[in-house]
């Protein structure tokens, strides 16, 4: 049970506390409601870009790590479609630092050219080394905007084009940041060895003179249904050929959500998951094969990949993985595997709530979509998921025309 | 209101004294060494089980990975199926380890499964079958992955470090080849497997809310086996390395150039080691210092830069590597050189120094922060012989350590001339 405690600042600041008194440490996480999908589509790549100008110093601290590092803390930082989210890990005594340090950057930033020019160019660096210089890094790059048409979802966190990465000038950073980093727009989570009344106090000093800044309202297009299938093939020097494919699913807020996700544990969770036990070990089509929910806000998607061993025909392995899809109406089955991925997760939510970081990134998640409860009361609702809705949920999503597909055939000789 | 608030100057407190926290251990009937860490608010428990069975002791390349990765695909009283359905089953997680010196298994679960768990367990130790098709099945799908893995550039360029620097020879320097992915089988499998899984070669750490029936459980699944103490040792093998060190490997077209600079060291073992790591933070260690903070938040040239010393048993070794575009190559090796030389005559100043005991003492804390990490450290001393009272001498030079001590660490342990300088990518970087 993760106990915690809320209060709403004057200037529309969320904070959440949960105390912790087993370990020295407290964790801090920030969480601003905005990501790559509140990005102009000719200018993407801004929101993550952001995340890296926010550790160039800000209006009274010219350097962040040196400080946070001077009290042994330790921080990073990730932005995905929906949030950037920062965090840090600091020694209880000395959290007001942590403080200090992020209520003046969400007062404001340095602004400086030089950051700006270096930090682009890390972003580059960082495109090409997680999507260039790997054989299956782009991947990702191409199944977004196969799957989606409209909504922003249709491009990757880095940005679509590396090149609007290269265009950003101060000024659109300026704007950037009045119009999404304030503190009614943010989501403030501490855990760990403090009371819930030191950690309201120094939130009201340090965050609480931050004015509310206006925040426009999100207006979305929303992605039309899928009528039929999607696909693309890439012919690459790569070692092996692959599969990816994706279907969509709904809002994580979706009652299908639990279900479709325990979907993915009994198809790909551990050594017994039923692709790898049948794809992997019985028939060996595929050296690995995974399947997972992308879990963003708006709705998502499943993503499965594989990589084919040597020889196999990819019409051939990609019509087995329709006949597991296809198998998972096998109801009988499904409530025995179906308590075994029920106790898996939750089990892991045990382990994941050791740590106060984590705990920290879930409720400040939870806060964001609409229910903070959710950190103790969502095991629930996957342990309510029953095999028939297994079955049902299957056959509603897996279908041939919400799915897209990717895939890779490599032009090396006897790959 | 903005004016009462220091926002100019930070709220800093020391850092507590890190609390370095007892091990329990005591023995098996047979002998085999348990250490117990009883700690934490869940009711999970982390159990591992190791033998120095790792790839040093292997005579034929991936016979101790291969020995390993096929604990669980079959046992006397159930197949891979069952056995891998009934690990999820009962919500446990278990991570197969083979590494460089050690080899065995780490398993997380929910205390009130620990019978089960020590049933499988013993299984999975005891009594593998390793049978053929298996086996066979399980050499193609890792041929594959190397494939995959020696694709990418930075794994290039680790492999090509470790084969120059330690030699083609040394356990630490033998690179793998297609071919090896054929020769083994299961009777070479069961030998190797029945020389080092035995009782007189394993240890135990168990840690986390620790169930009450652990010792007598322990002692019902693995205090019977028997098994006759035999020396094993590790093999004398002189680490040689190549005599030229700049190795460049041409990957055409490749968008970036891996870089990896670094050579053999000292490990955990000689007295030196506190203060190399201390040094190695400064150089390289984490956001902010030295090497990320030039080529990273200066230049621009990475997305990441950094340094590392790492401890195995036969010798240590430490390597700095980054991926850079292959015009700015030369520039950043440049560089790198200039950070070890500035180390080796400018002394460290009072504010950099402040900084880095802070850092570390935060860092320290971190290490012990939770049963887990409790066991993940004693686990990081217990393999070279020794004991907490290691992270006491970690924690004492971190407060004490002076310039002139780090200058002269840097002069005895990067001697420019001794490192290896691996890089991967197009030829453009020939120029240099």
């Amino acid at each position: 049970m993760v106990n915690f405690k809320k209060i709403t600042l004057e200037n529309g600041l969320k904070v959440l506390v949960h105390e912790d008194n087993s370990t020295p440490l407290v964790a801090m996480n920030i969480l601003y409601d905005v990501g790559s999908k509140d990005e102009d589509p000719g200018r993407t790549g801004l929101a993550h870009l952001f995340e890296h100008l926010m550790f160039g110093g800000s209006i009274n601290i010219p350097e962040y790590d040196k400080p946070l590092q001077m009290v042994g803390g330790e921080n990073n930082a990730f932005t995905n479609n929906d949030i950037t989210n920062y965090y840090l890990t600091v020694p209880s005594e000395n959290i007001e630092t942590g403080f200090w340090l992020e209520s003046d950057r969400m007062f404001g930033l340095d602004f400086s050219q030089k950051n700006l020019e270096t930090q682009k160019s890390v972003v580059i660096e960082e495109f090409n080394q997680r999507y260039l210089n790997q054989p299956y890094g782009d991947a990702i790059l191409k199944l977004r905007p196969l799957a989606y048409k409209v909504h922003p979802y249709r491009w990757p966190a880095i940005g679509m084009d590396i090149n609007h990465v290269a265009g950003v000038d101060l000024e659109n950073v300026k704007e950037f940041f009045f119009s999404h980093y304030a503190p009614n727009n943010a989501i403030l989570a501490i855990t760990g060895n403090i009371t819930f009344e030191k950690a309201a106090e120094l939130s009201s000093l340090w965050f609480g003179p931050i004015p509310k800044r206006t925040i426009s309202p999100r207006n979305l297009p929303v992605e039309p249904p899928q009528k039929e299938a999607r696909s693309i093939t890439i012919e690459k020097d790569i070692p092996s050929d692959a599969i990816y494919k994706v279907w969509h699913i709904g809002p994580r807020n979706n009652p299908d959500f639990h279900t479709l996700d325990l979907i993915t544990d009994l198809l790909a969770g551990g050594e017994s998951g039923r692709l790898h036990t049948k794809l992997v070990r019985d028939k060996k089509l595929f050296s690995e094969i995974n399947a997972y929910l992308t879990s963003d806000i708006d709705p998502g998607l499943v993503i499965l990949q594989g990589k084919l061993m040597k020889g196999v025909e990819i019409e051939y392995a990609d019509n087995s993985i329709a006949e597991v899809l296809h198998g998972l109406k096998d109801i009988t089955n499904l409530q025995d595997e179906m308590e075994k991925v029920r106790n898996k997760y939750e089990s892991s939510t045990v382990f994941s709530n050791t740590s106060i970081l984590n705990k920290a990134v879930s409720l400040a998640h939870y806060e964001l979509l609409g229910d903070p409860d959710l950190i103790n009361s969502e095991v629930d609702a996957y342990r309510a998921v029953s095999g028939e809705m297994g079955a049902d949920t299957a056959e509603k999503y897996f279908g041939l025309s919400n799915c897209s597909s990717l895939y890779y055939k490599s032009t090396r000789k006897g790959a | 209101m903005m004016n009462s608030l220091q926002r100019k100057q930070p709220p800093v407190f020391p850092v507590e004294r890190v609390i370095i926290p007892e091990v329990q251990s005591l023995n098996l009937k047979n002998g085999v060494p348990v250490y117990l860490i009883n700690a934490g608010t869940e009711d999970i428990m982390r159990l591992e089980i190791i033998f120095r069975a790792g790839q040093v002791r292997e005579r034929l390349p991936l016979l101790s990975s291969t020995t390993n990765m096929m604990l669980s695909e079959g046992s006397q009283n159930y197949t891979s199926e069952e056995m891998n359905r009934l690990i999820d089953y009962y919500g446990t997680f278990l991570n197969l380890s083979p590494e460089k010196d050690l080899a065995g298994a780490v398993l997380f679960f929910l205390s009130k499964h620990i019978e089960k768990v020590l049933e499988l367990t013993r299984e999975l130790i005891f009594r593998p079958l390793f049978p053929e098709p298996e086996l066979n099945a399980l050499m193609k799908k890792r041929l594959r992955w190397f494939l995959v893995n020696k694709e990418k550039a930075s794994n290039q360029a680790i492999d090509k470090f470790f084969e120059s620097s330690f030699g083609k020879l040394h356990p630490y320097g033998r690179q793998l080849t297609e071919k090896d992915f054929e020769s083994m089988n299961p009777s070479i499998i069961r030998e190797f497997h029945s020389e080092y899984y035995t009782p007189d070669n394993m240890t135990l750490i168990i840690s986390g809310k620790i169930h009450p029936r652990t010792t007598e459980l322990l002692n019902h699944y693995f205090g019977e086996i028997a098994s006759v103490k035999k020396q094993k040792k590790d093999p004398e093998i002189k680490i040689r390395g190549k005599a030229s060190k700049e190795i460049h490997i041409v990957k055409d077209g490749a968008v970036q150039t891996a870089v990896r600079i670094g050579s053999p060291t000292i490990n955990k073992r000689n007295p030196d080691y506190p203060g190399l790591k201390i040094l190695n933070t400064i150089l390289g260690g984490y956001f902010g210092w030295r090497l990320m903070k030039n080529l990273r938040e200066e230049k621009g040239f990475t997305y990441g830069i950094g340094s590392a010393v790492s401890s195995l048993n036969l010798s240590g070794y430490k390597v700095i590597s980054t991926e850079v575009s292959p015009k700015n190559c030369s520039q950043t090796i440049d560089e790198i050189f200039n950070e070890i030389r500035l180390l080796q005559n400018v002394p460290v100043s009072a504010d950099e120094l402040a900084v880095v005991r802070n850092y570390m003492s935060g860092e320290m804390v971190r290490m012990f922060d939770g049963p887990f990490a409790i066991a993940e450290s004693f686990r990081a001393v217990w393999e070279f012989g020794l004991d907490n009272s290691y992270y006491q001498k970690l924690s004492e030079k971190i407060l004490k350590i002076d310039p002139d001590e780090i200058i002269e660490l840097a002069r005895t342990y990067y001697n420019i001339d001794e490192l290896y300088q691996v890089t991967v990518g197009p030829n453009e970087k020939e120029v240099s």
